[in-house]
């Protein structure tokens, strides 16, 4: 029974890992754009489909197609704000629908330049860091924790001790004080987009060769990505991380115990819950509810 | 005519066109030989998605069958030749949309016959066909119900041929006891599942476990797998999960270090699978598709034209592609070709009745219509099926085995499991 709760707590901490990525991406860009990214999922696919492009069809050593992956998918996050959010600034509607329609081009680009099945990367590593016979963690898990650490951690230190971050988060606090202060908001919107869509971008590219990579693989990611912004808080990034490890152990513990469709049913449940008790989530305030 | 062109000038573009049209006629010579007005054929399945790994490769097969049947002279009917030609709608794997195909495919394109993969999208089309009367295939008879006569099964007993697996496997590896198993939640997944727990049953193996069943949209494996794992089965079932489910998991057996049996309805693109985890990990692994390379499909008794060479065309044009469902719709497109020229017309009603006039040549033999206990029809062909393991990284079928055989001795264990899970004609909403 040990080994079987040390496996799943295993299991538990790489899925906390990669939502995480994907959700505090979410929650910057609606932090500071004020705009609910419906293709933020696709812009997950797109990383992991960087990660096929370059690793294993164009053999780059896995550690470099990542971050180019990151900052290719950065760069698709700046043609969404300069294209797409920065025409229809002040009209959040109008930005979800224009997501929605970037996310069906990104769908069908992938179809196009890939095809339809799933895409087959070789593994970049098959060593498991072993506990013991029936526990382990294999070691391509082990670099998308890391990298969720580092990078989060990254981004905390930017957001609270840079003066770019002090901007972003003025701006998410209050854009028209934060204009008057001289901070660009324009620039702000694009620094947040950049950062969230890579977040994505890399969550997609690390877990490429862990998951079945195929056009319409960022669905799921994005409806777990809303459960958890919606727990933590709209707007809140660090109710986002801590949506995540409650909702990846929450699911993850009811489908080794329980089963699967039972864990998405507690995992909405929670949603419902934080939703009656504190409307605003667990970190949310009420001005971005 | 020639004063037509006279009386209008015989333009240098006129002259073109026609000089044009009449080269293509005399370089084609063969498929000039099927002169009459081409016949449709409806190919209304999932091209895209998830799903589309049991679409698309079907498709592929079809254009080889048309192109090799157009050069041998078309589809003989009663007033002559006639070369066929597949119409394609991607259905998404969608009952609405599956519904706007089909009246699009019968309406617009008027198509002779449409074949689906089935499942989810069929109760979509099912009012469709009742009221235009359109004959229908389908590759999972759990569509079957006597309120669509016009719907067949002529290609595979989805799910029922898992049955042979089973019993192969307990009759050459007998100190397998024990199985778990796990599906998606659909209506792919479950009546495979209701099929193993009764091949299990009847085989003497026990189940430790209830079947573990995860939502379509999973991801990540890993819970799943050690929830599967967490009993020490002798033996995995991975039931009739899509490929994208199938590689993850065998992944995460092998990154989990199982050491026993795995056992699946289907194992496409198990090269893939082997580069994930070893040739030692997969070696043994059990399904039900062979690659059509393999020899013992040029048996007397295998109806599918050249299975050999039709599998080196296919991997010539589609390398790495071949799946369950490469050939499946091509075996149907067989027997539909049988049955429209012994009828001597395309027309749906007639080519119903002369395909279910006596038993009909299944791709893998001669085989009899059924079904009326399980679906409320006979409306399934079923015959014998092929047992398939992977031996040195290499897909050999190990065994034809009988599906009436089986049924005839422990049907009564399928119909418990099938009602368990509301899976019979009369339970399904």
């Amino acid at each position: 029974m040990m080994e079987l709760l040390a496996q799943t707590g295993l299991n538990a901490v790489y899925a906390a890992s990669y939502i995480s990525l994907v959700a505090v991406g979410l929650v910057l860009i609606f932090g500071v754009m004020g705009v609910i990214n419906f293709a933020h999922g696709e812009l997950f696919m797109a990383g992991a489909y960087a990660v096929v492009a370059l690793y294993a069809d164009m053999h780059l050593p896995f550690f470099v197609a990542v971050p180019i992956g990151m900052i290719f998918v950065g760069v698709l996050g700046l043609v969404m704000e300069r294209g797409l959010f920065r025409p229809l600034k002040g009209n959040p509607l109008g930005g979800l629908v224009a997501s929605i329609g970037f996310l069906m081009i990104l769908q069908a680009l992938a179809v196009m330049g890939f095809g339809v099945r799933m895409e087959h990367i070789p593994p970049v590593t098959q060593e498991v860091w072993r506990i013991s016979d029936k526990v382990g963690l294999p070691v391509a898990r082990i670099y998308v924790i890391v990298a969720a650490v580092v990078l989060l951690s990254a981004l905390w230190y930017f957001l609270k001790r840079t003066r770019f971050g002090w901007a972003l988060r003025a701006s998410a606090q209050d854009p028209e004080a934060a204009a008057l202060q001289g901070i660009s908001i324009t620039q702000t919107a694009r620094i947040a987009m950049f950062i969230g869509a890579a977040l994505a971008g890399v969550a997609g590219a690390l877990t490429a060769p862990l998951v079945s990579v195929n056009p319409h693989m960022g669905h799921s990611v994005i409806v777990t990505a809303f459960i958890v912004i919606i727990v933590g808080g709209v707007g809140s990034l660090e109710g986002a991380i801590i949506a995540s490890v409650v909702y990846a152990f929450v699911h993850t513990f009811v489908t080794t115990f329980s089963d699967g469709v039972l864990a998405d049913i507690v995992g909405l449940m929670l949603m419902l819950v934080v939703l009656i008790v504190k409307p605003t989530g667990l970190f949310g305030s009420a001005d971005r509810a | 005519m020639l004063s037509k062109y006279i009386s209008k000038g015989f333009t240098r573009r006129t002259f073109l066109k026609t000089s044009a049209a009449a080269t293509a006629a005399l370089g084609l010579p063969k498929v000039a030989l099927a002169a009459g007005e081409p016949i449709k054929i409806g190919f209304l399945a999932p091209l895209t998605g998830a799903v589309a790994a049991w679409g698309k490769p079907g498709l592929d097969g079809c254009m080889i069958w048309a192109e090799r049947v157009n050069a041998a002279g078309g589809i003989m009917l009663a007033d002559g030749p006639h070369p066929v030609e597949f119409v394609a709608y991607d259905e998404e794997y969608d009952p609405a949309k599956a519904r706007t195909g089909a009246t699009k495919l019968i309406r617009e394109d008027g198509v002779s016959f449409i074949m689906m993969l089935g499942g989810d999208p069929w109760p979509g089309v099912q009012p469709v066909a009742e009221r235009t009367g359109m004959l229908f295939s389908t590759l999972l008879p759990s569509d079957l119900s006597p309120d669509t006569k016009t719907l067949l099964a002529p290609a595979e007993v989805h799910p029922i041929y898992n049955v042979t697996g089973v019993e192969w496997l307990a009759q050459n590896k007998p100190e397998l006891k024990t199985a778990v198993m796990c599906a998606q939640d659909d209506a792919l997944g479950l009546p495979s599942v209701a099929t193993y727990l009764a091949a299990f049953e009847a085989a003497g193996i026990e189940m430790l476990d209830e079947p573990l069943l995860f939502d379509p949209a999973t991801t990540d494996f890993a819970p799943v797998v050690t929830r599967l794992m967490a009993k020490n089965p002798d033996i995995i079932c991975l039931d009739t999960c899509y490929s994208d489910y199938v590689h993850p998991i065998a992944e995460q057996l092998f990154q989990q270090n199982f050491k026993g049996q795995i056992i699946s309805c289907t194992a496409d693109f198990y090269d893939q699978m082997i580069a994930k985890t070893s040739k030692e990990f997969m070696e043994g692994f059990i399904f039900q598709f062979p690659d059509f390379d393999d020899p013992a499909l040029n048996a007397e008794n295998v109806n599918f034209q050249d299975p050999n060479g039709f599998y080196a065309e296919y991997n010539t044009r589609h390398p790495g592609q071949w799946g369950a469902v490469s050939w499946e719709y091509a075996s149907i497109m067989d027997l539909w070709k049988v049955a429209a020229e012994k009828a001597g017309s395309a027309d749906p009603e007639a080519v119903l009745a002369a395909m279910k006039d006596g038993p009909g040549n299944h791709a893998f033999g001669e085989a009899e219509w059924w079904g009326e206990e399980l679906f409320g029809i006979d409306n399934a062909l079923v015959g014998d099926w092929p047992v398939v393991a992977i031996e040195n990284g290499k897909a050999v079928i190990k065994e034809f085995r009988s599906i009436p055989d089986w049924y005839s001795r422990h049907g009564d264990l399928l119909i418990k499991h099938m009602q368990a899970y509301g899976q019979m004609w009369d339970q399904r909403g």
